[in-house]
């Protein structure tokens, strides 16, 4: 056997036949990510002179002074965190309750799809329905519990508005964070667990000695791929608040795509997006890290 | 350890409440796209009784072009989803079986899929000037374009671990009875991954059917927009028609829910692109 059971030992005319197959898709990838990336770094290194265009920072430059970019920047991470935290406390708390055979479990399965698979717009349209002030349900119940809601007009309150698309997102999101660790709970064997019990492990530490080291990788993916998700945060927002009341919930998606389709301020929006992409890049190279290192050990 | 009686009442009980909580907020909007306005806007509101109406529905899919949005959204989803399962499949075999000089393979899956973790507002700026330039702007090609390329590396590596899955000596078998490489790919292997390439394609309808930010941005006009743009088209107007948006939406999520119940076992991998297998 070779290295790998998987693969055949590849001869020349394989090692040809292999790259043909991927070059079609190669080819789209790169016209499609690599192409537009690079694109994008010559608009936003290149401002109209008197000359024609002229190589330089100026839209970086205007980037470091713009009060507005980084309060974009400040509400995307907020609001990064705060769902991040409770999508992931919510769905794990669960999974752990629900992790035992349970009558009903394939229908409740099938009814917690329902918020993360529809359109992130129509999300956004059965909130704005929701969290209206006048007719929404949310203050029709509270008015018929007798709470005063006049105060309560949530997206358009500028201090409310911020956690009302928060609680949207968490709604949404902890039905995926839930499945995913489900299902690596119930990928893991029973033995660690009879050693534990053997040894006289209690809860807590079987929780904290068994449960969570087995359950890393699926913990590091879903906490990997919601904050992919959250970072780059725009449709339900552009539908609930469209980044409002005044600037309260303007995303650094929202306040790029305003740049460049409001205002056709092309530059300065890749200039952003690129400030974007580094952020991203460098927290997803920290969850991979972890997973690599993970595995090594294991 | 027997679970006492307590225990299990309160696990139904945290289940009744989480699924109350998930679905409400949709049978709110489909009542609301079924009541007259004299309902819609009643205080306290009305979960039940009320009488309903189809006005908005004809409204929507009948006077206004929403009927237009639906066929646009689903031949871009269809015609998307085709494009990046041929390309994608073909490239997911040849890394799933072979190794290509310096590991090349793993550098180009491990490649392939962060092309996916980019920032879609990213790449809409360039692409929308890429778009302007070769005039395909507010067209539906665009967008089956664009949808292909976001379909790409899903595909690659869902079908790459249900290549890996596939032991080598059915193909190897099927090759020594005088079969191409290729006429066994198609004969032998395929079929034993035709489950994974169904949920495959299942997935990438969802996604292309769901998009909103390069619809948004590539499309203008009524005859290459997708329904969600349609819907948020009608949303930041000055007037916002509640019922109309509803009934939109409820159409909208049909075809979802059939489809997301259907690839309902593949879920999980799905959502984690095939990294954990639930």
């Amino acid at each position: 056997m070779g290295k790998s059971r998987r693969s055949f030992n590849a001869s020349r005319r394989d090692i040809i036949f292999a790259t043909l197959l991927v070059t079609p898709a190669l080819a789209v990838l790169v016209s499609l990510s690599i192409y537009p990336l690079l694109y994008s770094i010559q608009i936003a290194l290149q401002t109209d002179g008197p000359t024609g265009p002229t190589w330089n920072l100026a839209n970086f430059r205007r980037l470091a002074g713009d009060n507005f970019f980084f309060a974009a920047l400040a509400h995307t991470f907020i609001y990064s965190i705060v769902a991040l935290t409770f999508e992931f406390v919510l769905g794990f708390g669960l999974a752990l309750i629900l992790n035992s055979t349970i009558r009903g479990q394939k229908v409740f399965r099938a009814a917690l799809l329902i918020p993360m698979m529809i359109p992130a717009v129509v999300v956004g349209v059965v909130w704005r329905l929701m969290l209206n002030p006048n007719f929404g349900a949310v203050n029709g119940v509270l008015r018929q519990l007798g709470i005063n809601t006049e105060q309560l007009t949530w997206t358009a309150a500028p201090r409310l508005a911020l956690a009302a698309v928060i609680a949207v997102d968490v709604w949404q999101w902890t039905p995926f964070v839930f499945l995913v660790l489900l299902a690596g709970l119930q990928a893991i064997p029973q033995e660690p667990y009879e050693a534990a019990r053997v040894d006289g492990s209690n809860a807590l530490q079987t929780f904290r000695h068994v449960t969570l080291p087995l359950l890393k990788p699926a913990i590091l993916i879903v906490l990997l791929l919601r904050t992919m998700d959250l970072l780059r945060v725009f449709d339900q927002i552009f539908i609930l608040t469209e980044g409002g009341p005044g600037f309260a919930t303007e995303t650094v998606s929202l306040y790029i795509y305003r740049a460049a389709f409001r205002f056709s301020d092309f530059g300065y929006a890749a200039a952003m997006s690129f400030v974007l992409l580094i952020i991203t890049n460098l927290i997803s190279t920290v969850y991979i890290r972890l997973l690599q290192s993970r595995e090594d050990v294991a | 350890m027997r679970p006492n009686q307590s225990q299990v009442i309160g696990k139904y009980l945290v289940l009744g409440v989480a699924l109350v909580l998930a679905i409400a907020p949709f049978y709110w909007m489909l009542t609301m796209s079924l009541k007259r306005e004299v309902d819609q806007f009643a205080n306290p509101p009305r979960w039940l009784f009320f009488s309903p109406t189809l006005e908005h529905y004809y409204e929507a899919f009948v006077i206004q072009s929403f009927i237009q949005y639906l066929i646009t959204s689903a031949v871009v989803a269809v015609a998307a989803t085709a494009a990046a399962l041929v390309l994608g499949t073909l490239a997911a075999y040849s890394l799933a079986r072979f190794e290509l000089p310096w590991r090349l393979d793993r550098k180009l899956s491990l490649w392939i899929l962060s092309t996916r973790m980019f920032p879609a507002i990213v790449t809409a700026v360039p692409l929308f000037l890429m778009m302007r330039d070769l005039g395909l702007l507010d067209t539906r090609l665009s967008l089956i374009i664009v949808y292909t390329g976001f379909n790409l590396p899903f595909v690659v590596w869902m079908m790459r671990g249900f290549f890996v899955e596939v032991p080598r000596d059915l193909e190897e078998a099927a090759m020594v009875d005088g079969d191409s490489r290729l006429g066994a790919l198609w004969r032998v292997v395929l079929p034993l991954v035709a489950p994974g390439l169904a949920a495959t394609a299942v997935f990438c309808l969802i996604v292309s059917w769901n998009e909103f930010l390069f619809a948004l941005v590539l499309t203008q006009t009524d005859q290459a927009m997708t329904l969600p743009v349609g819907i948020a088209g009608r949303v930041t107007q000055y007037e916002i028609k509640w019922g109309i948006m509803s009934a939109a939406g409820a159409v909208a999520i049909i075809p979802v829910l059939a489809f997301a119940l259907a690839a309902q076992k593949y879920l999980v991998r799905g959502l984690s692109l095939g990294a954990v297998k639930g």
